[in-house]
C-alpha cells in the first residue's frame, strides 16, 4: 500500500470519527433537550389540543392564557418570593458555615481533627427522611414552625461544601499563609484575605449549587409550612396538581415552567462557572 | 500547651461551631431519636407508646413488602449508576477533543443536573403517558406499543430509573471530563508511538487515571439512588403493587400514611446501616482498582 | 469588614426580622377577638365557597376571628396534624376524612362536643341533622365533629356517547347492565368504565360494589367479612371485566381523566365530583346511583370538622365558627356551588336550594340516594385499613390475583391491624 494511500485512509477514519462523535452528541442533546421543548409547546396548547395521537407540536394558536391559568391556581407570586427569601439566606449562611469549616478543617490545627472531619462526613449517610419528625418537634421548641427561620436553618449545615473547600484550601501554597502569621494576621483574617479570595471559583460553584439545591427543596417544606403564604415553589407546584381546579397538562406544564425557568436562566448564566467549579473539585478532590 | 497552640484550638472549635451545632441539632440528634424510637408502637397521636423491643426489626425481617422494596432499590441503584456511569463516560470521551460547538453541547447535556425534581416528575409523568405522550411517538416509529409505563408492574421501576438516567448523566459527564483533561496529552503522545489501539489506550491508560473520579461518582451515585424519593413519590407513589415502591418511600409510607412511625424508624436504622456497610466495602475495594 | 460580612449580617437580621412578621399560627389574646384556626382540605369550587363563607363569619360578628387554612388534600391534613400533635402546637379544628374522626377520638385528640351542642344557649339541636351524616362523628357514644362536606358515591356518565350508542339517557341499574353497556362501549380506543384506584377513594367504591351485593366488609366488633361468597364473586365481577370481558381498565393515574378524555364513558365520583367534572367535561355529564345487585347500598363519604383546641376561649370561638358552616343556609350553598350533600333536614327548605333543584331536578340525585347510605365500614379507622383495601383493589384490577385468594390476603392483613395497632 502506498504512503498516500494510507494517508488517506487515515484522513477518512478520523472524519468518520468526528462525523460520528458529532452524530452522537447531537442525539444526546436531542434526548436531554426534547423533554423541555415537550412540555413548553404543550403549556401553550388548547385543551382540546392536548389529548390527541399522534401530538402536534405547534398549536394553532399560542394559548398564553395557560400560564394566566397556571397562575391562578396558587399564589405563585408569593411562592416566588418565599423561595427567594428562603434560597438567598440560606445560601449565604451555608456558605458561610461552609467556610468556616472548610478553613478549619484544612488550616488550623488541632488534635482529633481528623477524627471530626470523619465524624462530619459521616452526616452525608444519614437519610432525611429520618429526621423530619424529630425535627419538627425541634422547631417546635425554638417556635419556628412555619417560619423562614424554620424553613431554611435546619438544612444549613454543610458537609459536601466544606469538604470540598477544604481540598482547595489544602492546595494552596503554605507560604502564603506562614507570610500572613507573621504579618500578624489571625486566622479570621487569613479566611478573608487569603484563603477566599483565592478559592473564589470554588466558593463560587458551593454557592451556586447551594442556592439551585434550596431552592429545589421539597419534602422539608411541606412538612414544616402550614400557610399558603409561606410555602415554596416546588410544594405550591406539588398542590396544585393535586388541587380540584380545572387544569389538564397544559395547566401543570405551564406550572412547572414557573419553576423551572429561575433555575435554568442561573444555570445558563454560571454554567462555565459550574462546570469549571466541578472541573477542579473533581481534580482536587 | 503553647499560646499559638491554645490560639489555635480556640479559633477551630468557633470555626467548626456553627456548622456542628446545626449538625448536632438537625442531623445527629434525630438518629438518636430515631434509634430510640425504633423500639417502640407509636402512631403518634397517642399519648403513650408501649416499648415493644426488637419487634420492629422482627416485623421487618417478616415484611414482604419490606424485602421487595429492598430488591427495587438495589435494582434502581446498580442500574442507573451503571447505565448513567457508562453513557457518561462514554460522553466523556467524545467531548473531550477540540471540536465547534463542544460548550454547547455540554450545556445542554449538563442542564437537567440541576431541575427541580417535581416539575421533572411532572413532565416525564406526562412524556410517559401512554396514549397521548412524547416517548409513544418514539415507541411506535420503531414498530413498538408504549406500555401503561407508570401503571405497568413491569415497567413502573424502569420508567423511574429512565427518569433519573436523564436527570443525571450530564453531572457525572462533567466530572468525567474534568479527570480526563486532567490526564496530560504527552501521556497519550507516549502509548500511540508505541502503537497502542485505542481499545488498549482506554483501558490501560485513560481508565486507571480516571479511576479516582469513577470511584467518587461511584459512591455519590449508590448512595444517591439508594435515597431516592422524590421522583417516586410524585410519579408513581410507588406503585403499582410496590413495583416501583424503593426504600425511603416505603419509610415515608409508613411514618406519613399509616401511622407506624415506631417501624418507620427502625427501617431508618436500617438504611443507615446498609448504606455504611456499602461505602465501607467500596472504599475497601477501591484499594484494588483505584489509582491515585 | 468586607461585604462578605456585611451581607451575612443582613441576611441574619432579615431573617430574625421574618419570621417574626410572618410566623403562622393563632396568636393567644386575653382580650379583643379571639383568633382561631382551622385547618382545611378543601380546594377548587367547595374551597372557594369556603374562603367566602370564613369572610362572612368574621364580618358578622366581632368576637371571634377565624381562619381557614388549605393545607393540602384530606391525607396531608392528617400528617399535619400529626406533625403538629408530636410538637404541641395544634389548630383549632381540623377537617377529618371521615375515618379519621374515630382514629383521632379514640386517642383523645379531638373535643368531645356534647357540651357545646347540650348548651341552652350555644347550642344545636343534634337531632336537626341527618343521621346517616352525623353517625361517623360519634365514637363510643361521644360526638367529636359535626359533618361538613358530606357525599355519596355516584355514577357519572357521558350522555353524548351514551346517545350516539343508542344507549337510554340514563345509568345503568344494575351491575349486570353496568357490564352490558360496557360492551357496547368498547372497541379500538374505549372502553365501557375506568375503576378508580386513589389512594384516597379505591376503598370507597369498593365498599360501594361489595354492599351492593349483599356483602359487608366489617362489622362495629371489627370482625373481618372480606371472605363471604357475595364480597368474593362481587370483586370476582370487577375483575372479569378488567381481564375476562376487557371492557373496563384501572384508572391509573386518573380514572376521571379517562373519562374526560372519552376513553370511558363511565366512572365513579362522589358527589361532590359534579361540579368539577360539569365544568371539565367537553361533552353532557350525566349522574345517577351506583349500580345494585340485590340492593343498593352506598357508603357515606366526605368529612367532618372536629375540634382540636385545649384552651377554652378558643373552644368557644371554634364552636361558634363550627355552628356557622354547618348551619342551613351555609350548607345549601355548599350543595349548590359543589355537589355535596345536604347534611340537615332544614336545609332542603332553604329557598335557594329549592330553586336549585327546581332548576337541576337531576342533582336531587345525592339526595334521593340517601335512603341507601351506610357509615363505612370500621376497618376504615384502622390506620392502614384504607391503605389495604387499596391494595385489593390494586392486587385485583391490575395484578389479576384471583379474588378468593385477594380477599384472603386482605382480611388477614386487616385483621392483624386491627390487633397491632386499635385494640
Amino acid at each position: 500500500m502506498s504512503t498516500a494511500a494510507s494517508l488517506s485512509g487515515v484522513k477518512t477514519r478520523r472524519l468518520a470519527g468526528r462525523a460520528l462523535s458529532h452524530l452522537v452528541l447531537i442525539a444526546t442533546c436531542v434526548v436531554i433537550g426534547l423533554p423541555f421543548l415537550w412540555m413548553l409547546s404543550t403549556s401553550l396548547k388548547g385543551s382540546t389540543e392536548v389529548h390527541i395521537f399522534p401530538p402536534i407540536w405547534w398549536p394553532a394558536r399560542l394559548h398564553f392564557e395557560n400560564f394566566v391559568v397556571a397562575w391562578q391556581t396558587a399564589p405563585f407570586g408569593r411562592f416566588y418570593v418565599n423561595s427567594l427569601i428562603t434560597s438567598v439566606s440560606g445560601v449565604i449562611i451555608d456558605v458561610l458555615v461552609a467556610c468556616l469549616s472548610g478553613y478549619a478543617f484544612a488550616r488550623i490545627r488541632f488534635p482529633y481533627r481528623n477524627q471530626l472531619f470523619v465524624v462530619m462526613l459521616a452526616a452525608m449517610m444519614i437519610p432525611n427522611q429520618m429526621a423530619l419528625i424529630p425535627n419538627y418537634v425541634t422547631l417546635k421548641v425554638l417556635g419556628w414552625v412555619n417560619t423562614y427561620p424554620g424553613i431554611v436553618l435546619p438544612h444549613c449545615y454543610s458537609v459536601v461544601g466544606a469538604f470540598l473547600l477544604r481540598q482547595y484550601f489544602l492546595s494552596l501554597p503554605d507560604a502564603l499563609f506562614d507570610a500572613a502569621i507573621m504579618d500578624g494576621l489571625g486566622h479570621g483574617g487569613s479566611l478573608i484575605r487569603i484563603a477566599i479570595p483565592l478559592a473564589r471559583p470554588a466558593v463560587a460553584t458551593v454557592t451556586l449549587t447551594y442556592f439551585i439545591g434550596k431552592w429545589n427543596e421539597y419534602l422539608w417544606p411541606l412538612i414544616v409550612t402550614n400557610t399558603q403564604n409561606m410555602r415554596t415553589l416546588p410544594v405550591g407546584l406539588a398542590m396544585v396538581e393535586k388541587a380540584e381546579y380545572q387544569i389538564g397538562p397544559e395547566h401543570l406544564m405551564a406550572a412547572s415552567i414557573f419553576v423551572l425557568v429561575p433555575v435554568l436562566v442561573v444555570f445558563f448564566l454560571a454554567q462555565k462557572q459550574l462546570i469549571a467549579g466541578i472541573a477542579a473539585g473533581a481534580v482536587k478532590g | 500547651m503553647s499560646r499559638r497552640a491554645r490560639y489555635d484550638a480556640r479559633m477551630f472549635l468557633l470555626f467548626i461551631a456553627p456548622n456542628f451545632l446545626l449538625l448536632a441539632l438537625f442531623v445527629f440528634w434525630p438518629v438518636i431519636y430515631s434509634l430510640y424510637l425504633s423500639f417502640f408502637k407509636w402512631n403518634m397521636v397517642a399519648k403513650t407508646k408501649p416499648f415493644i423491643g426488637f419487634d420492629n426489626y422482627l416485623t421487618m425481617v417478616r415484611d414482604p413488602v419490606f424485602w421487595l422494596v429492598l430488591r427495587n432499590t438495589f435494582v434502581l441503584a446498580l442500574g442507573v449508576v451503571v447505565i448513567k456511569l457508562s453513557i457518561a463516560l462514554l460522553l466523556s470521551v467524545v467531548l473531550n477533543r477540540r471540536m465547534p460547538g463542544r460548550a454547547v453541547y455540554r450545556a445542554i447535556i449538563f442542564s437537567p443536573t440541576f431541575t427541580t425534581s417535581v416539575a421533572v416528575a411532572m413532565v416525564w409523568s406526562w412524556i410517559l403517558d401512554p396514549n397521548y405522550g412524547l416517548l409513544r411517538v418514539f415507541l411506535n416509529l420503531v414498530g413498538l406499543a408504549s406500555p401503561n409505563w407508570l401503571g405497568d408492574v413491569n415497567w413502573s421501576l424502569s420508567a423511574v430509573m429512565i427518569v433519573m438516567i436523564w436527570a443525571g448523566v450530564g453531572y457525572d459527564m462533567v466530572y468525567f471530563l474534568a479527570g480526563l483533561q486532567a490526564i496530560p496529552g504527552e501521556l497519550y503522545d507516549a502509548v500511540r508511538v508505541d502503537g497502542a489501539t485505542p481499545w488498549q489506550t482506554f483501558w490501560k491508560l485513560t481508565f486507571p487515571l480516571l479511576s479516582p473520579i469513577t470511584f467518587f461518582l461511584l459512591v455519590t451515585s449508590v448512595i444517591g439512588a439508594l435515597k431516592a424519593f422524590d421522583l417516586v413519590s410524585i410519579m408513581t407513589q410507588g406503585g403499582p403493587l410496590n413495583s416501583s415502591n424503593v426504600y425511603v418511600h416505603y419509610l415515608y409510607q409508613n411514618a406519613f400514611k399509616w401511622f407506624k412511625s415506631g417501624y418507620a424508624s427502625a427501617l431508618a436504622m436500617v438504611l443507615f446501616g446498609i448504606i455504611m456497610v456499602i461505602t465501607l466495602v467500596q472504599t475497601k475495594l477501591s484499594n484494588r482498582w483505584v489509582h491515585y | 469588614m468586607n461585604r462578605k460580612g456585611i451581607a451575612g449580617a443582613l441576611a441574619v437580621v432579615m431573617l430574625l426580622a421574618s419570621s417574626a412578621a410572618f410566623a403562622g399560627g393563632a396568636g393567644e389574646k386575653q382580650t379583643g377577638p379571639v383568633n382561631v384556626v382551622f385547618w382545611s382540605a378543601l380546594s377548587g369550587a367547595a374551597g372557594d365557597l369556603q374562603a367566602e363563607q370564613v369572610k362572612a363569619f368574621n364580618a358578622s360578628q366581632k368576637d371571634v376571628v377565624a381562619d381557614a387554612q388549605f393545607q393540602g388534600a384530606y391525607a396531608e391534613v392528617v400528617q399535619k396534624l400529626i406533625a403538629a400533635m408530636a410538637a404541641g402546637n395544634v389548630p383549632d379544628m381540623v377537617l377529618l376524612d371521615s375515618p379519621f374522626v374515630a382514629l383521632f377520638a379514640k386517642d383523645s385528640a379531638l373535643v368531645s362536643l356534647d357540651r357545646f351542642a347540650a348548651d341552652p344557649k350555644q347550642g344545636v339541636d343534634l337531632k336537626a341533622f341527618i343521621p346517616g351524616l352525623i353517625a361517623d362523628g360519634y365514637y363510643k357514644g361521644k360526638l367529636y365533629a359535626l359533618p361538613l362536606v358530606r357525599s355519596t358515591p355516584l355514577l357519572y356518565f357521558n350522555r353524548d356517547l351514551f346517545k350516539e350508542l343508542g344507549l337510554p339517557d340514563r345509568v345503568p341499574d344494575t351491575w349486570d347492565e353496568f357490564r352490558e353497556f360496557s360492551k357496547k362501549m368498547t372497541k379500538a380506543d374505549r372502553y365501557g368504565a375506568a375503576f378508580e384506584m386513589g389512594v384516597t377513594t379505591a376503598h370507597w367504591y369498593l365498599q360501594g360494589l361489595i354492599y351492593s351485593w349483599g356483602g359487608q366488609i366489617s362489622d362495629e366488633d371489627f370482625n373481618i367479612l372480606l371472605e363471604s361468597p357475595e364480597a368474593i364473586a362481587a370483586a370476582q365481577f370487577w375483575q372479569d371485566m378488567v381481564f375476562k370481558d376487557k371492557i373496563a381498565i384501572p384508572g391509573i393515574p386518573s380514572a376521571q381523566a379517562e373519562y374526560l378524555n372519552g376513553r370511558v364513558g363511565l366512572v365513579f365520583g362522589s358527589t361532590g365530583s359534579m361540579a368539577n367534572l360539569m365544568g371539565k367535561a367537553t361533552f353532557k355529564v350525566g349522574m345517577g346511583f351506583m349500580p345494585g345487585k340485590v340492593k343498593h347500598q352506598v357508603p357515606v363519604g366526605g368529612s367532618l370538622i372536629a375540634m382540636t383546641s385545649s384552651n377554652k376561649n378558643r373552644q368557644l370561638g371554634s364552636w361558634e365558627f363550627m355552628k356557622f358552616l354547618t348551619n342551613p343556609a351555609n350548607n345549601a350553598a355548599v350543595v349548590v356551588k359543589t355537589g355535596y350533600m345536604p347534611t340537615r333536614q332544614a336545609t332542603l327548605n332553604e329557598p335557594d336550594l329549592k330553586a336549585y333543584f327546581e332548576k337541576y331536578p337531576d342533582r336531587r340525585i345525592a339526595i334521593d340516594q340517601l335512603q341507601y347510605a351506610r357509615p363505612q365500614a370500621s376497618v376504615i379507622s384502622l390506620g392502614k385499613g384504607t391503605e389495604i383495601l387499596r391494595q385489593a383493589v390494586e392486587k385485583l384490577l391490575v395484578g389479576q390475583v384471583p379474588a378468593a385468594q385477594v380477599m384472603k390476603e386482605a382480611a388477614v392483613d386487616l385483621k392483624k391491624e386491627y390487633v397491632e395497632s386499635f385494640k
